[in-house]
């Protein structure tokens, strides 16, 4: 998150630029490998899985758009080069 | 050998996630020994409540290694039976908890509650991991690359260290393995989970004292 305190929807507000958004997620996570699954919380998820919850934007799909809208920022930013 | 200031870990396994967490715990229990100290492994059934409290009152650890589901208010253990609440008094421990959103209230009410140092996620704990491997999570070396360097601050604390110095290193393990995972010679899979690591390393706090040692 770009804001710890701040939830995806407070972050982007805008529900055209949102929902712009919430599109880049899903083709980034459907371009994860069937070979890999996440464990988030007291869960794991499969590529498919993880696309339902991003589609649904419950607390799981808006984690991930939270963290995948920090480290484009980070690697936007550089930051992610940032701690040799 | 001396035997002194006990480590205490929690590791329920019970699921998939769980159960990688137990695995990659084992390496800090030989350490932990190695170095001569007491440890008392609440492993699988064993980690319940009832039992927790009672090892924390009789032994009194210097070091907690919490490993388990959670939320920001608590630490669960075996079948999610909650371990840990705002509630505890650990007193001048230090204590690190892969566990999710940990440091985001119930840390910060434990050290309110007088402990000395609480390591931990003020979002969730994320990693990645192969299906090929699920059985088999010693050998999962993309699932290494999340729980080696979380282990790195129990070890190094284990060391002697600060828990400053602990939880500095642990970062700058996450963060090799971050640009490990994003150069070309990385596979497809490590590539992608690039981005969890990254996550880790940005939640991962430290709370009280950042002197504590054990």
């Amino acid at each position: 998150m770009t804001d710890k305190s701040r939830s995806i929807d407070d972050i982007i507000v805008d529900p055209e630029l949102k929902g712009q958004f919430k599109q880049l997620v899903l083709e980034r996570v459907g371009v994860m490998p069937d070979t890999l699954q996440i464990a988030v919380g007291a869960a794991n998820f499969t590529k498919q899985e993880l696309t339902q919850h991003v589609r649904q934007e419950d607390e799981i799909g808006k984690q991930v758009m939270e963290m995948e809208l920090e480290f484009l920022q980070d690697l936007a930013s550089g930051a992610v080069y940032g701690n040799e | 050998m001396a035997m002194n200031k006990p480590m205490l870990i929690t590791r329920p396994h019970y699921d998939v996630v769980t159960n990688y967490l137990c695995s990659w715990s084992e390496s800090i229990i030989t350490l932990a020994s190695e170095k001569g100290r007491d440890v008392y492994d609440l492993k699988g059934d064993k980690a319940e409540r009832v039992r927790f409290q009672s090892y924390c009152k009789a032994k009194m650890p210097a070091l907690l290694f919490l490993n388990g589901h959670g939320n920001a208010d608590v630490i669960t253990g075996h079948n999610d039976e909650p371990l840990v609440d705002g509630s505890d008094h650990f007193g001048n421990s230090v204590v690190y908890a892969r566990s999710c959103e940990c440091a985001k209230r119930l840390g910060v009410k434990l050290v309110e509650n007088g402990l000395r140092t609480f390591i931990g996620y003020t979002r969730k704990f994320i990693f990645g991991y192969l299906t090929t491997k699920i059985t088999r999570p010693r050998e999962d070396m993309l699932a290494a690359l999340f729980l080696e360097s979380s282990n790195l601050i129990v070890s190094t604390l284990l060391k002697g260290h600060t828990a400053q110095e602990a939880d500095a290193r642990g970062k700058e393990a996450m963060y090799r393995n971050f640009r490990k995972m994003i150069a070309s010679t990385a596979s497809y899979e490590e590539r992608y989970a690039a981005r969890w690591t990254w996550g880790n390393i940005k939640s991962q706090v430290i709370l009280g004292s950042p002197n504590g040692r054990v």
